[in-house]
Parts: C-alpha cells; structure tokens; sequence
C-alpha cells in the first residue's frame, strides 16, 4: 500500500520536469497537459474529455498515445472517441503502438478509412501481433485477395483480425466453393460482416427454395441474387423481396437448420471415435 | 477422347438431385408461388403425429403429450370447426341485431353460440367426429420430436409415429360398424394400424404384393395389437391388380393407397430411389400400375361402397389423371357408375393443423410447408354407385 503512494507520489512528482509549464500560473493539475492537446489540435471540451480519461495516467503516455492516433490521420474526434471507447490503449506502452500504427499503414489503412475501420473495431490496437499476422496471411495467401482488395477488407469489415482463421477460412470457402462467388463481388458485399451462421441461413434457406444454385465450373452468368443483397438487405426485405417468404416460415427454417447442424457433428465426431 | 470416354467418366448425377430436377419442372407450373415454400418443406424435416394406441392404456400417455404442449388434431378438428363456424354466426348475428337494435345484441349473440350443438353443425362437419382414431401433434411451428414409441406392461406399444397427414385417406373412408374394410396396398402398415384403431371393422383384409414389407406390416400388428384381434386381420400377399379375380364387390369400404413416386423420399434418400437412372421405366409405369390398382379397388367394393385413392405425391399424373381414367373406365367398361364425393370439409376441418392446396381439381392435396411440414398427401373419395349405367352413345362422355 504505501509502495504504491510511494510510486504514484514519484510519477506525480516527474510531471512538471517532463512538460514545459504553460505561460501563467496554473495551479489546477492538468493545466499544462491540456495545452499541450490543444496544441495538437483538440478542443478545450475535447482535451477536458482525454484528461478525464485515467486522470492518474502520465501526461506523456496520453500525448502520445493521442499524437500516434493523429498521425494516423484520425481526426481529433475520432482519436478521442477511440481512447474512450478502449482506455487500454493509453496503457500500452508507446513503441507498441507505434509499432500498430506502422502496421496498420502498411497494410493500407489509414485516413477515413482507417478511422471507419476503428469506429467498427477498437480492437484493432490491442489485438495480439500474432493474431493479426496469422489474419492477414490467410487472406492473402490462402483466399487470394489481392493487397488492394485486402485493404478494403480490413477497412470495411476489420473484425476479420480477431476471427479465428480455422473460421475465417471456413467463412471464404463456403462464399466461394459453396457459393460459387469470386472475391471481387465478396469484397463489394462486406462478405465478412455477416456472422457465417447467419449467412448460411440465408444462402440455404434460398437455396432450397430453388431460388440459388451453386454455378458450375467455369460458369459466370447466374440467376442467383446477388452475394450483396443477400448479405446487406435487413431480414424483413431479404424474406419479402428476394426469398418470396414469411418470417414464420424462416424462423421454423432457422430452428430446424440448426437442429440439423448440430446433429450432423454429432455424427461427425461419432465417425471419429470408430 | 471420344464421347464414350466423356460418358463413362461423367460424374454420377445422384437420383435426389435427378428426382429435385424433375420437381422443379413440374410442381413449378402446378403449384406456382406455392412451389419455392412447398420444396424447402420436402428438403427439411418432416413433421409427425403420434397415433395413440388405443389397445394400450392410453391415459398417461395423453397426459405426458398434452405436458408438451401436443394436441390430438382429430379430435380438436370439429371443435375448432364448431368454434369458427360460431364464430361466423355470431358475427352474422351480430351484424342482423346491431342493425335491428343498436347495441344490446351481444348477450344474446353469445347465449345462440354457446347452445349451438353438434345437430347445428353442417353434417360432413359432424361427420368425421365419430372417430375414434387419436393422433397428437405439435402445434404450428413447434418442432419439437416426439420420444420413440414405448411398450407398455403387455409389451404393446404405446404409440405410433407417421405422417399425420397419412391419417387423412383413413378419417376419409369414414369406417361404419361392422363394415368389411379391405387395404389394398397395406405395407407397412400404417393405415392398417389406424384402421384398426377406429375399432369398429367388421373385417379387415390387409394385402401386400411385396413379401418382405408384409414382414414389417406383422411386425406391426405384433407390436401394436393384442392377439385376439390381429388373428381376425386376414393378411396376403396377392398381387392387387388381380384382386377382382378373388371375387369382387364384396367391401363396405376399400382403401388404396398406391405405390407411387414418394415425393418426399425422392428427394431426401439415395436408397431405394425411384428416380435411379435403372427405373425409369418402372417410375414411367406408375401412373398405369396405378390406375389399375384403384381400378382393382373399385370392383372389390360392394355396390353403395366407398373407395379413398391415396399418395404421397404433389403429382396430378398420379392422382387426379388417375381418379378421372378409373371414373370413366368403370363406366365404360364395367358399366359401374362412380360419384367422387366431395371432400372440401376436410379443409375446414383440419385447416389447422396441415396447409391444404386450394385448386385440386379432384379429392384434396395436403401441401407440406415449413410451419406444417406434413404431407404431400393426396386422398380422394369414391363412391360405387348402386346399379348400373344406362347404356349411351360413347360420345356424350367426352
Ligand atoms: C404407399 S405404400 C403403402 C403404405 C401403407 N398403406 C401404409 O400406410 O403403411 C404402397 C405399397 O404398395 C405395394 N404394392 C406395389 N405394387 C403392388 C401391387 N401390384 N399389389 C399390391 N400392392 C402393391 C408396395 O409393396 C407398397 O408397400
């Protein structure tokens, strides 16, 4: 317990050594440090918020934190909107994210896109390098995405980072095997914003009704609805104006499918065990 | 590689898929918007009823199915029906008095309604009351499964699982007292089972041409029926179409329930396909085998009798075609005049539980659909006229 004082007196006491003081006096903690946000381009309501945010924290930790976000071309807002939404950030120690930061600029993101891509997953700082690298290999190398389709992956549907592969593989595979779409029209679609088990329901549900039929081989012209209107339609158009049906008829669809999964790994491990 | 190579390599088409393909040609012209809901019922998991055994103590089981919140649809039918039809007087009624004198009708509205009794209720609704066949359902949309059959302490079997919609050729023959009750086609015998449990056949003779599924219809009675009475069950293994043979017209109430291209297992299971490349030509015969099994079913029917034709296909080539060349082969050729009987009331009746299609020509077709996955079923009734047609020019049946 008084280690702890102790420690925090000692931060405290390194603050007015690191931080210029600002022109006049300034008896209020902080004072300097919202400066220095404003500076970087905050606004007063703004740079109040960040100091709100772990008042303990180090001024520097939070400069820096918020200058990396900056220089990724997020706005003031977004920037701010971000530290909120994952205070972890403001803990992690500079060089990391600095080291994200650089990564996520290689990978293509950045700007508008990359402030999209935060607002839909704050994750995408604090996820572990190795799952974020293990992502981005299968997308490359396993489904073949181009480097400029997989920006538009990740700007679009970034959550992609924190699927499993094993599962992310699976999601590629059933859009392009099963569903007999190329990654071109996947991308356009956000293929990867749709839970896979929802996008299943979907594509089966028209397929038994004989409204979508996998192509064969080879062939491009199809009478299938497009991937992006099955995926983006809200449930209620997607039964009225593509699948002809009632929401009754697709809940009970839901149930039974689900029924029929499960049952089906049942037998799978069964075939295991033999 | 010539074309025989390409042929012997081609991939083999699985029959469910061949099967899938010929539907979709078809039904898609007979049933139009009903085809896309009616297919997706045939490619998921059909619905069952439980056919209570009422040889068995049925008390208990009642209880625990009504517990799951399953009810008997047979004999919920006419008092559902009762209700709508009150329903509709009431409101008729309302309508008459509201205009007569504003306002206080209600009381006595709901007074008629409650006094309206079975002698109010148009008789075929009435009709099928008397049954005393017991199937429980889930209700609409509940797709919850029914525990596997369990014996009781005689080691006869609680219940029976079908089709429930199979029940509906049975509820239609309407068995009577002491009516002598033939089942053409009664492998493996589900409907034998439910006729039976009606109670009250005088005779039952339950034939089958296949030796090995006559097997499973013993098995069935073993299972289901004490001794005493399935030894009054006279069963056989002829051939149905050479029935008339063994000495016709002498059945209160015939049921034929035909072979025929069973929709619903054509597109689930590879096994035992009838759209196997190998029998196309028995799949072509059908409607013949067929025709010439009602028509078998025709003659075996005292005069007055009752034939139902049943199948478990959408198709109108097995079932209308089939009923319209019996008709008029029996007139022309046997001089044997047939009324189909109308079976609308069956629609009303049980409008609940199955999801009929609306514009057969002929008897009634139950539509499977997801919220009611039973069916197809098609069922139609004919009645054997007494005496004979008066000879006429061909051409006046045309
Ligand atoms: C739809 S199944 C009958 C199902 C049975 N009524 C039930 O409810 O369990 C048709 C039956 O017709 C039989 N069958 C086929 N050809 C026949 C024939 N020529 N004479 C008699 N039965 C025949 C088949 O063996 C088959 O068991």
């Amino acid at each position: 317990m008084a280690g702890r004082l102790l420690s925090g007196c000692g931060r405290a006491a390194a603050v007015p050594r690191a931080l210029p003081a600002a022109p006049g006096l300034c008896p209020r903690r902080g004072c300097g440090e919202a400066a220095a946000l404003r500076a970087m381009g905050f606004s007063e309501e703004q740079a109040r918020r960040l100091l709100g945010l772990q008042p303990r924290l180090g001024p520097q930790r939070r400069e820096a934190a918020a200058a990396q976000l900056l220089l990724l071309g997020l706005s003031a807002e977004a920037a701010l909107g971000l530290l909120e939404r994952s205070p972890r950030l403001l803990r992690m120690p500079t060089e990391q994210l600095q080291e994200r930061a650089g990564e996520l600029r290689r990978l293509g993101l950045d700007g508008g896109q990359l402030q999209r891509a935060v607002s839909r997953c704050p994750q995408l700082f604090t996820l572990p390098r190795r799952r974020m690298a293990a992502a981005v290999r299968l997308l490359r190398e396993r489904c073949l995405f181009t480097a400029e389709q997989l920006r538009e992956v990740l700007g679009t549907c970034p959550a992609v980072l924190l699927e499993e592969p094993r599962l992310l593989h699976h999601h590629f595979q059933y859009a392009y095997f099963r569903m007999g779409v190329q990654q071109k029209e996947m991308v356009k679609a956000r293929l990867f914003r749709m839970p896979f088990a929802e996008l299943r329901n979907r594509h089966i549900f028209l397929e038994r009704r004989g409204l979508y039929q996998t192509p064969h081989k080879g062939q491009t012209q199809t009478s299938n609805p497009k991937l992006k209107d099955i995926l983006q339609l809200p449930e209620k158009d997607f039964l009225a104006s593509l699948a002809h049906s009632t929401p009754e008829e697709y809940e009970v669809f839901k149930k039974l499918l689900a029924r029929e999964e499960k049952e089906e790994e049942g037998e799978e491990e069964d075939r295991d065990v033999l | 590689m010539g074309v025989g190579g390409m042929a012997a390599t081609a991939p083999r088409i699985p029959a469910t898929r061949l099967a899938l393909h010929h539907f979709d040609m078809s039904y898609s012209l007979q049933l139009k918007d009903l085809w896309p809901s009616v297919r997706l019922g045939l490619l998921c998991e059909q619905k069952y009823g439980a056919l209570l055994n009422n040889f068995s103590p049925v008390d208990h089981v009642t209880q625990e199915l009504e517990l799951l919140n399953a009810t008997d649809f047979v004999s919920e039918a006419p008092r559902k029906a009762q209700r709508w039809q009150r329903g509709a007087t009431a409101e008729e009624a309302g309508r008459g008095e509201s205009r007569a004198q504003e306002g206080s009708g209600e009381g006595r509205t709901v007074m008629r309604a409650e006094t309206m009794t079975q002698a109010e209720m148009s008789p075929p609704l009435r009709a099928s009351i008397s049954s005393n066949i017991k199937c429980y359902t889930f209700p609409r949309g509940d797709i919850t499964r029914f525990r596997p059959a369990r014996p009781d302490s005689l080691g006869l079997l609680d219940y029976y699982l079908m089709d429930a919609a199979s029940l509906l050729p049975v509820l239609a023959l309407d068995v009577q007292p002491d009516d002598f009750v033939l089942d053409l086609c009664a492998a493996p015998g589900g409907k034998t089972l439910a006729l039976l449990q009606t109670g009250v056949c005088g005779h039952l003779a339950a034939n089958d041409v296949s030796l090995s599924r006559t097997k499973r219809l013993y098995h069935i009675l073993h299972s289901y029926v004490p001794k005493e009475i399935r030894e009054t069950v006279s069963v056989t293994s002829y051939d149905g179409r050479d029935w008339g043979q063994l000495g016709g017209g002498t059945f209160h109430k015939v049921l034929v329930d035909v072979p025929c291209t069973t929709d619903r297992h054509s597109v689930m299971e590879e096994d035992n396909n009838i759209f196997h490349k190998r029998r196309t030509k028995e799949r072509q015969m059908l409607p013949m085998l067929q025709l010439q099994l009602l028509m078998a079913g025709i003659l075996a029917t005292k005069p007055g009798g009752e034939v139902v034709y049943s199948t478990c296909s959408l198709s109108p080539l097995q079932n209308e075609h089939v009923i319209e060349r019996a008709v008029e082969i029996a007139e022309t050729e046997f001089n044997i005049s047939i009324h189909v009987e109308d079976l609308s009331h069956f629609r009303t009746l049980f409008q609940d539980t199955f999801s009929f299609f609306s514009d057969c020509r002929l008897g009634e077709l139950v539509l499977p659909h997801l919220t009611a996955n039973f069916g197809p079923m098609y069922f139609c009734k004919l009645r054997r006229m007494r005496g004979t047609v008066k000879a006429m020019p061909l051409s006046s049946h045309g």
